[in-house]
């Protein structure tokens, strides 16, 4: 772990991306709520997620507390930020990282407006897959901040 | 006046209170803008015909606002950067990120309550318009209640100011913090090293 200069901070936002992903499965890992009730994870979700039934995932319906391409994003980003100290070494003062969050969020927006103007029609598992690429670009967009580079030298 | 600012700047002099005036400008921007989307969209909504499409005027809202709402915190380090300290460090950014989403929160849960005063039947005629829409769309009937269920209660249940306020920071709070990071990667000056 000497590979991470600000590890109080790493491990803060580590957590927190796996508490928002662990809440993202809303009732399909949490059970359903009492009837009348809305479950506690779509209260958390409430503000950023619309979580249309039909473009959420579901286990004999029990949906997640996010659409798919929002758990995506969740997904990636834990992901990206979990592996930090495996690849941050290659992003360090190189400009791909950043076009690599670009590139990732203008394939968002085209899939979603693609989407809405019906040229072409997106899947539960396409619209989770573009969201993990998105939530992946970000943590590798900054992982040169969190690597020590001189730890690294030495290695 | 920039230069005077980056003479007379250093990281470990900033302060707490010294994030406020980027969080709260920045914060309050942003929840005039999102609130002022998700209102326009809402009363489309109501003064609209059920078209019975799943993307109705009010689910657009939400991702717009959504996407629009995490950038409040690369815009708070450029406010603060411009008009503070140029040398934010990346912890630095991160609170002030997570700051930058918790007041936007505030300032929106305030605003929702505003409006109640103004308009006290906006939720209820927004729920109405919701669930016209979902028995328009063309789905079988034990879908259809699900999601009618589910619209409502969502729409009814976070009515109080508090259980807004309480619910939505941690997750816009968070997203904010790591584009807040994003902005100290972006606008932050590196730290000065002592040469002799």
């Amino acid at each position: 772990m000497n590979r991470i200069s600000h590890p109080f901070l790493y491990f803060f936002v580590l957590a927190g991306t796996l508490f928002i992903l662990v809440s993202s499965a809303g009732s399909m890992l949490w059970g359903n709520a009492a009837p009348g009730q809305l479950h506690w994870t779509e209260q958390l979700f409430y503000g950023v997620c619309h979580r249309l039934p039909d473009r959420t995932y579901q286990i004999g319906g029990a949906f997640m507390a996010v659409n798919t391409r929002c758990f995506g994003i969740f997904a990636g980003l834990f992901a990206g930020w979990l592996f930090m100290p495996v690849y941050g070494r290659y992003t360090a003062g190189r400009r791909w990282p950043l076009l690599f969050l670009l590139t990732a969020a203008v394939f968002q927006i085209v899939d979603y407006v693609g989407n809405l103007l019906e040229i072409w029609q997106n899947t539960l598992h396409s619209r989770a897959l573009l969201g993990a690429l998105f939530g992946f670009a970000l943590p590798v967009a900054i992982a040169d901040l969190f690597i020590n580079q001189k730890q690294m030298n030495k290695t | 006046m920039e230069e005077e600012l980056d003479q007379n700047a250093s990281p470990d002099s900033i302060s707490f209170g010294d994030f406020m005036p980027s969080a709260s400008l920045v914060g309050l921007i942003f929840s005039v803008v999102t609130f002022a989307i998700s209102l326009a969209m809402g009363y489309y909504q109501i003064s609209s015909e059920p078209s019975g499409s799943l993307l109705s005027p009010a689910i657009l809202s939400g991702t717009v606002v959504c996407l629009i709402s995490i950038l409040a915190g690369v815009l708070a380090v450029w406010h603060f950067t411009k008009e503070v300290n140029p040398y934010i460090k990346l912890g630095q950014g991160a609170a002030l990120g997570f700051l930058t989403g918790a007041v936007m929160v505030v300032f929106t849960a305030v605003f929702g309550e505003f409006w109640n005063f103004i308009d006290p039947e906006y939720t209820e005629k927004l729920v109405e318009a919701t669930i016209a829409n979902v028995e328009a769309m063309d789905l079988p009937d034990a879908q259809k209640q699900p999601m009618i269920d589910s619209m409502a209660d969502s729409v009814r249940q976070q009515e109080t100011f508090l259980s807004q306020v309480l619910w939505g920071i941690p997750v816009t709070g968070v997203l904010n913090l790591l584009t807040g990071m994003i902005g100290v990667k972006i606008f932050a000056k590196k730290d000065r090293q002592e040469t002799f």
